[in-house]
């Protein structure tokens, strides 16, 4: 059963084009990966999917709903977590702070004013069970804008996952990292995202074949491809258009 | 906590100065001392909004105003009015204006939050000039009756004694203070510090970014409210360029950025430090604003964290190992 | 001729040195603001400013004129030196520290004039040649008037020839619908930041010397024509230089006429205006949405 599906998605920037005709399906349980040279309309279409930008033609089904225009807000509620290629946390708040944030919206928490935050036991919990899985414990009540790189970016794609989304998103989680710290990165996300529904924008090439399902590959705002990664690095036409670009 | 006796005794140390003040400092210094807890109060509203979460209110005073101008005017109006609901009126024709603006208001962020509330009070204050009717113009509501603090059996305070005044606006002011410090603490104030943070992040984590800022808004309007009813109360009397004007506006955001925006208890050792140059300048001279514009621009020059950043610094330097996380004094 | 009609034209008059005045005043803010993202509070200072040194000037010399060429210049370059020596050296709270770093000045500069000039209002007399009325197809036109619509249209006209037939004007209009592609070019930013700062406060002071013989110079001043630019400029949108120019003459009209027809109402009639231009548009006629 498809858990996203795009059909005929396009979208442009004041008269600039930069989707065309996407159609797209994710299953539900699947690792599905997005790759595509810069420029390519990754980022676009993640960001038409979680509600930025209203789409001009096209439909965005989810778990059989249309959901085409709906507010970044309502598509968390209903279940689609994203991280940001650009690290984009709490920088002044505590590492716990940024992860109970998604806690309590999980929680249905939005207008609590009679509870002392500190003191709710499950919140709490949760939070520090999210940040043990991420390696993040002993450094609880380091401000986010301090952590190291590396846990920063661990930091972003919790705060996608601490909703606990039926959908998750991430665009570039390794963006920047070094080899040993992408390496741990994946392995990190392997196992947070163990059962979910994941789609993914990813650059590197070993982590995106070691890790999806499937792919997608994305060039100049149309869909070149999808298939298994063993059909995509078979693929003539991805060979020419992208793979060969990237050989260096 | 392992410093809790210390902020235990600390506290009641505090409480007991609170209590004895106007035995001990008689009632010139008195009255100062109701007038910087109005602004701390003001002040710690205005806070509220802009350390928390990040919206910067050029027209505070329209709050604080409208809360004034509300409890003057049932009390002139209305016969025999109680204390407590005229305040409370007050405080609702704060959360009024809060709610008629929010619509607009919640929409912008950052310099046009600013400009929007800074282009709306002034529009109360024209309105509180001409709409000579209700207001009185520019000599605003005076002279109205005060009814004394009563609650049948409990207690009964005739608080136009300037000493039975100062205990009533202390547990009125230090209530809503703590409220608002409460607020902070709650789950609320979690996501709220988030808008500070990161708004864009807080939507994508489920939270409906309008809503929250217009509630946020309106507790803080409605405390700023408070602080208006119980200055009208204290000069039994309220004027349109006292209350609405830009003054007014500029008072709360100096007090916090020379307390330090980014503590609870900045915008009160602002209320305090200004408190005290205003008193000691202007025995010199009649020219304060240039000497408050002067700490102004030296404190966001050279010390953006204000007074409270100056007392962390220390703290951190000569009572424990130095402290790497600033952030934490929030939460703890 | 009607004497109805006679009012009509005279109260236009009025309206639209008025409007001129502001359109002076808001489109140093509206640059300021478009190019630099900062909102000068001081602005309406600087403002106040220039009418004080133009009464300076005036009391020294005896000659408006002069007091017309050196009171904005002297203005446009403690603008200069503000942004240099504080606004450049700001780091702290972004915008907002800005923002509260204008307001400061905007007190010292009060607090300074009042220490210098006192309270009192002070009179500024026109020369000979601008009194008194003038005569054009059997109407009478109060000169100073007409003199400050001019100089408003002369301003105006140097403005488009920098703005559109300069290099810098290419820049500064380049930077106030993208500041990114100013860095893009590799220009030096802080000098024509420094520019753009000196020329918005140089047009407040102008302002401020127009409206010195009008208006008393007092130092309430900044709040009562100030803040009508602030909300000229809320209307308008944000950095948007026509819309500063279109708003600000239906301002000057709106004010005029108010007066005229609906006394009690004039003051409010502006923040109602905005109000509802707010409701329909928060970013303001021609301020663009985010």
């Amino acid at each position: 059963m498809n858990l996203l599906e795009i059909r005929g998605l396009y979208h442009d920037f004041s008269g600039l084009q930069v989707l065309f005709d996407v159609n797209l399906e994710v299953k539900e349980g699947e690792r599905h990966a997005i790759i595509g040279p810069n420029g390519a309309g990754k980022t676009t279409l993640f960001n038409v999917i979680t509600g930025s930008y209203r789409p001009p033609r096209g439909q965005i089904i989810f778990k059989g709903n249309d959901i085409t225009g709906c507010k970044p807000h309502q598509l968390a509620r209903l279940g689609i977590g994203r991280s940001f290629q650009i690290t984009s946390s709490f920088s002044k708040l505590t590492a716990f702070q940024n992860i109970r944030m998604g806690i309590l919206s999980k929680k249905g928490i939005r207008f609590n004013l009679v509870r002392n935050v500190d003191k709710m036991k499950e919140v709490t919990a949760e939070t520090d069970e999210m940040l043990r899985r991420i390696n993040l414990e002993t450094e609880r009540e380091i401000p986010a804008e301090l952590l190291s790189y590396g846990k920063h970016r661990s930091l972003e794609v919790a705060m996608a996952l601490s909703t606990e989304p039926e959908l998750v998103m991430l665009d570039e989680p390794t963006a920047g990292m070094s080899k040993e710290e992408t390496h741990y990165a994946i392995e990190l996300i392997r196992r947070l995202t163990e059962g979910r529904t994941m789609l993914i924008i990813e650059h590197d090439m070993d982590v995106v074949f070691s890790l999806a399902d499937r792919i997608t590959v994305l060039h100049l705002g149309r869909v070149l491809a999808t298939g298994s990664p063993q059909e995509i690095r078979e693929n003539q036409q991805v060979k020419d258009a992208y793979l060969g670009e990237t050989e260096d | 906590m392992k410093n809790r006796p210390v902020k235990v005794i600390l506290w009641a140390l505090f409480l007991g100065v609170l209590v004895f003040y106007p035995s001990l400092f008689g009632l010139y210094f008195t009255n100062i001392f109701v007038i910087f807890s109005i602004y701390a109060l003001y002040a710690t509203t205005f806070n509220y909004l802009l350390g928390y979460t990040g919206l910067l209110s050029f027209g505070h005073a329209m709050f604080f105003g409208i809360g004034g101008y509300g409890t003057a005017i049932a009390l002139e109006r209305i016969q025999g009015l109680p204390l407590l609901p005229a305040i409370i009126i007050g405080a609702l024709a704060a959360v009024m204006l809060a709610l008629i603006l929010c619509p607009l208001l919640v929409r912008v962020s950052g310099t046009a939050f600013a400009m929007l509330t800074l282009a709306f009070g002034q529009l109360m204050h024209v309105l509180a000039l001409k709409l000579r009717w209700l207001t009185g113009g520019e000599d605003g509501v005076g002279g109205f009756p005060i009814p004394p603090f009563h609650i049948p059996g409990v207690i009964s305070l005739d608080i136009t004694d300037p000493k039975k005044f100062y205990y009533f606006a202390m547990v009125v002011l230090a209530l809503s203070m703590w409220v608002i410090w409460f607020f902070t603490k709650t789950p609320f104030g979690s996501i709220q510090t988030g808008i500070r943070d990161n708004p864009r992040r807080v939507e994508y984590l489920g939270f409906k970014l309008p809503h929250t800022k217009a509630v946020v808004f309106i507790i803080s309007g409605g405390f700023a409210g408070v602080a208006g009813s119980i200055y009208a109360l204290f000069q039994n009397l309220i004027s349109a360029d006292d209350a609405f004007g830009i003054g007014n506006s500029f008072a709360p955001i100096i007090m916090t950025v020379v307390g330090g925006i980014e503590s609870f208890f900045g915008p009160i050792f602002g209320s305090a430090i200004l408190s005290f140059i205003d008193e000691l300048t202007s025995r010199y001279t009649e020219r304060v604003e240039i000497v408050t514009g002067l700490i102004l621009i030296l404190v966001i020059m050279f010390a953006p964290k204000g007074f409270s950043g100056f007392l962390r610094f220390m703290r951190g330097k000569w009572l424990s190992p130095p402290n790497a996380n600033p952030a934490l004094e929030e939460t703890k | 001729m009607e004497s109805d009609t006679v009012l009509y034209i005279s109260q236009a008059m009025h309206g639209l040195a008025y409007g001129m005045v502001l359109f002076l005043v808001s489109a140093g803010l509206t640059l300021i603001f478009g190019m630099m993202g900062i909102l000068n509070i001081a602005h309406a200072s600087f403002f106040m400013l220039g009418a004080y040194f133009c009464y300076q000037v005036l009391s020294m010399t005896g000659n408006f004129w002069v007091s017309l060429i050196v009171a904005p210049v002297i203005v446009g370059l403690l603008g200069v030196l503000c942004e240099r020596y504080l606004l450049r050296k700001l780091h702290a709270y972004g915008h907002v520290g800005e923002l509260l770093l204008t307001v400061g000045i905007g007190m010292v500069i009060l607090g300074s004039v009042k220490i210098f000039w006192g309270t009192e209002s002070l009179p500024v007399t026109v020369p000979q040649i601008l009194k008194g009325l003038v005569k054009l197809g059997g109407l009478e036109y109060p000169i100073y008037r007409l003199f400050i619509i001019a100089l408003a249209l002369v301003i105006l006209a140097i403005m488009g020839l920098i703005l559109y037939k300069t290099r810098l004007g290419m820049i500064v209009r380049g930077a106030v619908s993208d500041a990114e592609m100013v860095n893009a070019l590799g220009i030096n930013v802080p000098a024509v930041f420094m520019f753009v700062f000196g020329f918005g406060t140089w047009l407040a002071g102008v302002g401020g010397v127009a409206v010195a013989p009008i208006l008393t110079v007092y130092p309430g001043l900044s709040d009562q024509v100030g803040m009508d630019a602030f909300v000229v400029v809320v209307t308008a949108g944000f950095g948007s230089l026509k819309g500063a120019f279109i708003v600000s003459i239906i301002f000057g009209l709106l004010s005029s006429f108010g007066v005229q027809f609906v006394p009690k109402l004039a003051p409010v009639l502006m923040f109602g205006f905005m109000a509802i231009v707010l409701a329909l548009k928060p970013a303001g006629i021609f301020g663009e949405t985010e």
